[in-house]
């Protein structure tokens, strides 16, 4: 059985009660369906579909406070209750678990060792939009996630859990396994849209929103991986439960990538609210900076959040704290990097793969992140020359908020972010030609 | 939903909003988009990915529009305006927006304008001179695409027959891939790659052929699609258009000529967008078509058989002839006997001056427009004459709830009208249903596409009867009469003749009763069928059943650009009442000779009862579906005078040839299929000594001492005509049905269906150069299982066997085809696909042999 080798912090959950998600991912078992049962599995699907109403669960996940994990953080009991209850048109569930956000590596902890809790999530959402057919729309390269999802949901249908008239109670409720072609896009919900249908993964204007014409053209729900798999919690445990754990407006625990110059680099599940310090020095999570290096910035929630300077790292993880630091929760990748990183190498790598993954559908950020690699790279090559980074920031402005998706938001934030908190290295490699930090450069 | 659709809309019943646009109160309705409104009250918002055909996909973000409240800059093309919105259109953040996307757009931009054909009519290099800024901040090398074939520096990458794509021009609005797959249903061309490195291109191993392909490179906004008809050859300001009309199709597709004031030469067509026939698409043949005005193969003298051998002679000499020639049949008869056969693509002059002639100088009835159908009803009244002459609208297709084609394969018939029902199929979802004996690409958008025996036709329409009534759909009481008419009289009866199965004839029958309005459109395999009669009785029966025309439209459409006109000017034997009353007012008189149409003049010339004909642009020898039944009747012809625009097979048979002017060199009106009069004008002076068909009957009228030819009194005589309403009367009572039957002998037992090429229509357009590049000769088509059941591969030569002919054609494999039909295209005079045919035949049967070399 293949396990990627990733740290989490398991042994904490499996201890606090309040910690869902991550309470059997060390066990290689809880993947197959017998022991997913035995511990309280399907339990919240079958007591849905044995009579609670679709206002009631829609009413109950609202009250739980739970908001969209992969990302955007809009509240999930209020995406479905935006689905028409007249409209004569099918329904589509549609579970993104295309993560590329550079960083995040949470969701597919999740499909590889807990598979079944994201179908009994999925399985509850359809039902409280009235869906017949539901997607989990996995990103291409993610193999034994396939395979994992493909597997448990082969399962799910032979033990009645899916099927037509799943435990006699006259719903039917099939599932597709979807698997991309590898394009960060993807994972903007229209543009996976496009992608099920057959369409070039392209992300389409908003409005109409798939709540009211989605995936042909039908109300769809498109949910993140992790936000369903903590909807059967909130059926189990009742929505006060999960209310009360996390902060006054950001509820419920979230899984936490952390990565970069740290000596435990893993996912954890913590409280929202959790401390980012913490999160990096705490010896049962990050452990400390590597090498004791000193650290110069963290990008907290994947690569397309701005940064926080060192001391600005004193905060709580959850979506209005890091708001105040002008920055953003995002999908939880906090990326750790020491004094001996280059700026603008960072930038270099972040715009490379902006620009890679720009679907070219819109003029700004098809050609406004080609244009920005090519400053960068001849920034971070010492051949800058006065007046790029101001033509760099207008550039950004030209993409910020004038483009079809996010994608093109969130190319650019990062680097106005950092030519706002370190202007002086980026200056620094114009006027001297070179690096300021390279020449004690260790990390590979 | 479109703005074109929502514009069509009756205005009284949808709600409105009202909103502030540049300080200017606007009043639109509900769901109109920020930039239509603007349209329409005339203030200018730039775009590249805008169509209004098309749905908006806010890519270029050349739109933007700040509205108040709003923190960013929104793009107009999918802001649909409401009620209070404070909306500028020019304010500085709009201003800067749009600078930015114009300085994205031209970063690499090759700005090649000099050696661009767009350049002149450049969407790109207009807003920039209007929107952009002259400085250029980007100091990198440009990008560019190579194709590594290609030697030049342009990137010239040809992916279709007739386009040539350049990827550095590109500014990937997208526009051309979503006509293609949005308007047309086509997927032969698609985008590949994804951001900078985006580019469009042709499906691997493809090419862009599909029979709307040049409306993609007229969309196009930039250079990066340009047609080789055009390219290289003039620059668009040194050329003047002129407005005119498609002569290939029978909707009367609005085209502009573009011409130079030095060379008589048309260069290219483009669309003269008319939004109630052809919402701004043409079809490949109104396209390119104009190249047979331009074709050197153009006869450019009168032809006189001299001593067996047609040699060039002066126009006086010819009429000269013709004159002698009449009056020597006039002698040695006692009177005159001679016929007409004028081609229902010309103008309404030239139709009513033939008429005038073949009436009052010949004085005969012997006169007909339709020189390519057999075994035509006599009467006018006919049940075909009388569906024939319904109204029909194209606009209305668009709010039509429920759309049925019958017997018409629309792409290759009726291509506008396709087009229209897509739009519909796109933007109301109306229930589309498509009844063939062969299944075709058309039925793309059917929700069920019927495919009936060949040769039931009557049946699979009585089965749709018989369906509603078993489904109690009908009124009851008519039902029982119904009954009483038709052979089968039982759905199971009539599903099982026809092939069709029942439950799907069920569900029609549903739709077509519970439809609010409907749209009933019935093709040429009707027209073209020996039992027309029997076929249109059939839906004239289903028509009152169901009570469809009195929810909708039902009609046989015109084929050619001026069919309906002909119909309406009375160019047949026997023209209904009131149109024979306008003609012997105008006349002054009105033969009283026996009326005979193409069969019955072929017949009587066998007969040696007529003994001159005169044919005006048709050519029945290559298009009759009954070859040596026009050949055999022309031999006997004791004089036969052919116009057409070039050597034909007809012409070759005629004593004398006349060189016909086309339709872009002379002024002319068409009425189209919907019975709407447009005007074409002339764009260039007509070839070596052409003359219009109209000039032609005026010399040889007056030369034979009849005055009254000149132009205003034919004008007035046409006026009277079109004034009068032409429709007949729908019958009160059913009409009996019985189901014809046809023994199919053993060995002859491939349906043969004669086709016009997706890009080709009648006999002139094989001289289209860009059209040939499409298909440039004739094939036999048949369906993959047929291909491979008799190992038949792609381009295999085969032996076509009737019982009278046979013929070697290479096979293409259809993708729409899966029954043992065959088709094969007429167009092509090397092919003389209609000797396979006897005219009494209902369906022509063959058989189908590998040649072995």
């Amino acid at each position: 059985m293949h396990y990627s080798p990733v740290i989490t912090n398991a042994d904490i959950a499996a201890k606090d009660e309040n910690l869902h998600l991550f309470q059997y991912v060390e066990d290689s078992k809880q993947c197959e369906i017998d022991t997913f049962v035995s511990r309280g599995g399907y339990k919240a699907w079958k007591k849905v579909l044995e009579g609670i109403s679709r206002e009631d669960l829609i009413n109950t996940v609202k009250a739980s406070g739970l908001r969209g994990r992969g990302g955007a953080g809009f509240p999930t009991g209020l995406k479905w209750s935006f689905v028409p209850k007249d409209s004569p048109k099918a329904r589509y569930m549609v579970c993104n678990a295309d993560e590329s956000e550079p960083g995040t590596c949470k969701d597919r902890v999740l499909m590889e060792r807990d598979p079944h809790a994201i179908i009994e999530g999925m399985a509850i959402g359809a039902y409280a939009i009235g869906c017949h057919l539901m997607f989990i729309y996995i990103r291409g390269e993610f193999d034994h996630c396939i395979d994992k999802m493909e597997a448990a949901m082969e399962e799910a249908y032979a033990k009645g859990h899916l099927g037509k008239n799943v435990y006699g109670s006259g719903y039917d409720l099939d599932m597709i396994v979807h698997t991309g072609g590898g394009a960060y896009i993807c994972g903007e919900e229209t543009a996976l849209l496009n992608s099920i249908e057959g369409e070039r993964g392209q992300s389409r204007m908003r409005p109409p929103f798939p709540a009211i014409e989605g995936l042909y053209a039908s109300p769809t729900i498109v949910n993140n991986v992790e936000s369903l798999a903590a909807v059967p919690h909130i059926i189990n445990r009742g929505a006060e439960w999960y209310a009360s754990i996390g902060t006054e407006k950001s509820k419920g625990s979230k899984l936490f990538s952390l990565s970069g110059h740290v000596n435990r680099p893993g996912n954890f599940e913590v409280p929202l609210g959790f401390n980012l310090k913490d999160m990096i020095y705490n010896p049962d999570y990050g452990g400390g900076m590597l090498g004791d290096v000193p650290l110069k910035g963290v990008i907290p929630g994947g690569a397309s959040t701005p940064f926080l300077l060192p001391d600005m790292i004193d905060v709580a993880l959850d979506y209005e704290s890091l708001q105040e630091k002008d920055s953003m929760l995002g999908s939880g990748a906090i990326i750790v990097f020491n004094e001996n990183t280059c700026i603008v190498w960072i930038l270099k790598k972040l715009i490379h793969f902006f620009r890679h993954e720009s679907c070219g559908k819109c003029t700004p950020c098809r050609e406004g992140t080609a244009w920005l690699e090519q400053m960068i790279n001849r920034i971070e090559a010492g051949q800058g020359e006065a007046g790029d980074l101001e033509k760099m920031e207008e550039v950004c402005g030209n993409i910020l908020g004038r483009t079809i998706c996010p994608l093109g938001d969130a190319a650019v934030m990062p680097i106005q972010s950092a030519l706002r908190l370190y202007r002086d290295e980026w200056q620094y490699h114009i006027d001297h030609k070179k690096c300021m930090v390279k020449s004690n450069f260790e990390f590979k | 939903m479109s703005e074109a659709v929502k514009k069509d809309q009756p205005k009284v019943s949808v709600p409105t909003v009202t909103f502030s646009l540049d300080g200017q109160s606007v009043t639109v309705p509900k769901g109109t988009t920020v930039l239509q409104a603007a349209k329409d009250v005339g203030i200018h918002i730039p775009t590249f990915c805008w169509h209004p055909q098309l749905k908006s996909v806010g890519a270029c973000r050349m739109c933007y529009v700040e509205v108040e409240k709003m923190p960013k800059l929104m793009v107009s093309c999918m802001l649909d305006a409401m009620d209070g919105m404070v909306v500028q259109t020019d304010s500085d953040q709009v201003r800067q927006g749009r600078k930015a996307v114009l300085e994205f757009i031209l970063l690499n931009h090759p700005l090649d304008c000099p050696t661009c054909d767009k350049g002149g009519e450049c969407d790109l290099q207009n807003l920039t001179f209007k929107h952009g800024v002259d400085d250029n901040r980007f100091d990198f090398k440009k990008a560019r695409f190579k194709e590594e074939s290609m030697t030049t520096t342009f990137d010239d990458k040809k992916i279709g027959p007739e386009i040539v794509l350049n990827r550095n021009r590109c500014i990937l609005c997208y526009k051309c891939v979503r006509a293609n797959k949005e308007a047309f249903g086509e997927y032969d061309l698609g985008a590949f790659e994804r951001g900078n490195i985006t580019q469009i291109d042709a499906v691997p191993g493809g090419e862009v052929c599909n029979p709307f392909s040049g409306n993609l490179v007229e969309i196009c906004p930039v250079g990066a699609l340009t047609n080789s008809d055009w390219r290289y050859k003039i620059r668009v300001w040194l050329t003047k258009t002129t407005p005119s009309l498609c002569n290939f199709n029978s909707s009367g597709s609005n085209i502009d000529f573009y011409k130079e004031d030095h060379q008589n030469k048309i260069f290219r067509v483009t669309s003269r967008t008319n939004d109630s026939i052809d919402d701004g698409w043409i079809s490949d043949i109104t396209r390119y078509g104009y190249q047979v005005i331009n074709s050197a193969d153009r006869l450019q003298k009168p032809l006189i058989k001299k001593d067996g051998k047609q040699v060039e002679v002066s126009w006086d000499e010819a009429i000269n002839f013709i004159a002698k020639k009449y009056n020597d049949i006039k002698e040695s008869v006692g009177r005159v006997c001679i016929g007409g056969l004028i081609s229902p693509s010309l103008d309404n002059r030239s139709l009513y001056s033939f008429s005038k002639m073949i009436r009052t100088v010949c004085k005969s009835n012997n006169i007909d427009f339709r020189g390519d159908y057999r075994m035509l009803p006599n009467n006018p009244d006919s049940p075909f004459g009388v569906l024939r002459s319904q109204p029909f609208s194209i606009a209305e297709i668009d709010d039509s709830d429920v759309i049925v084609s019958f017997g018409s394969d629309l792409i290759h018939e009726h291509p506008n009208e396709y087009l229209r029902i897509r739009k519909a199929f796109n933007y109301t979802q109306p229930k589309i249903y498509s009844m063939m004996p062969y299944s075709v690409k058309s039925a793309d958008v059917a929700n069920i596409e019927y495919v009936y025996t060949p040769g039931t036709d009557e049946t699979a329409i009585n089965a749709i009867c018989l369906a509603g009534i078993e489904e109690n759909v009908v009124d009851a009481s008519m039902a029982t009469e119904y009954i009483k008419h038709v052979v089968p009289s039982t759905l199971k009866d009539a599903s099982a003749l026809c092939g069709l199965d029942e439950a799907e004839l069920k569900i029609l029958a549903r739709s077509i009763a519970e439809g609010k309005k409907i749209t009933f459109l019935v093709g040429e395999i009707v027209t073209r069928s020996k039992a027309r009669d029997i076929i249109t009785a059939a839906l004239l029966n289903m028509n009152k059943l169901f009570g469809l025309s009195s929810k909708g439209q039902i009609s046989i459409l015109a084929r050619y650009a001026n069919s309906k006109g002909a119909e309406k000017l009375g160019i047949l034997p026997d023209p209904i009442a009131p149109i024979k009353e306008a003609l012997k007012n105008d006349f002054e008189e009105y033969p009283e000779s026996e009326p005979r149409n193409t069969d019955g003049m072929m017949a009587h010339i066998r007969k040696e009862e007529i003994k001159g004909l005169f044919i005006v642009g048709s050519n029945p020898m290559m298009l009759y579906p009954d070859k040596e039944f026009i050949k055999e009747s022309l031999d006997k012809l004791d004089f036969l005078v052919v116009c057409d625009l070039f050597e034909t097979e007809t012409t070759e048979a005629a004593d004398v040839v006349l060189p016909l002017a086309g339709w872009a060199e002379y002024d002319g009106d068409y009425v189209n299929l919907e019975g709407v009069c447009q005007s074409a004008k002339q764009a260039v002076k007509p070839a070596g000594e052409s003359k219009a068909a109209y000039e032609i009957v005026r010399l040889i009228a007056e030369k034979l001492e009849h005055k009254t030819f000149d132009v205003e009194s034919i004008d007035k005589g046409v006026e009277a005509c079109l004034a009068i309403d032409t429709t007949i009367k729908l019958p009160n009572e059913f009409l009996d049905i019985k189901a014809e039957s046809e023994d199919v002998t053993g060995e002859f037992s491939h349906p043969i269906f004669i086709i016009d090429d997706a890009h080709h229509c009648g006999h002139l357009t094989e001289k289209a150069p860009s059209l040939n590049n499409f298909t440039a000769e004739a094939y036999l088509m048949m369906s993959e299982e047929l291909a491979a059941k008799n190992n038949m591969q792609e381009n295999d030569p085969v032996r076509v066997e009737s019982e009278v002919s046979k013929l070697i054609l290479p096979v293409k494999i259809s993708e729409s085809l899966d029954s043992d039909v065959l088709l094969i295209p007429r167009n092509f005079q090397s092919s003389p696909v209609t000797s396979l045919c006897m005219r009494k035949r209902r369906i022509d049967r063959v058989k189908i042999s590998k040649v072995d070399e």
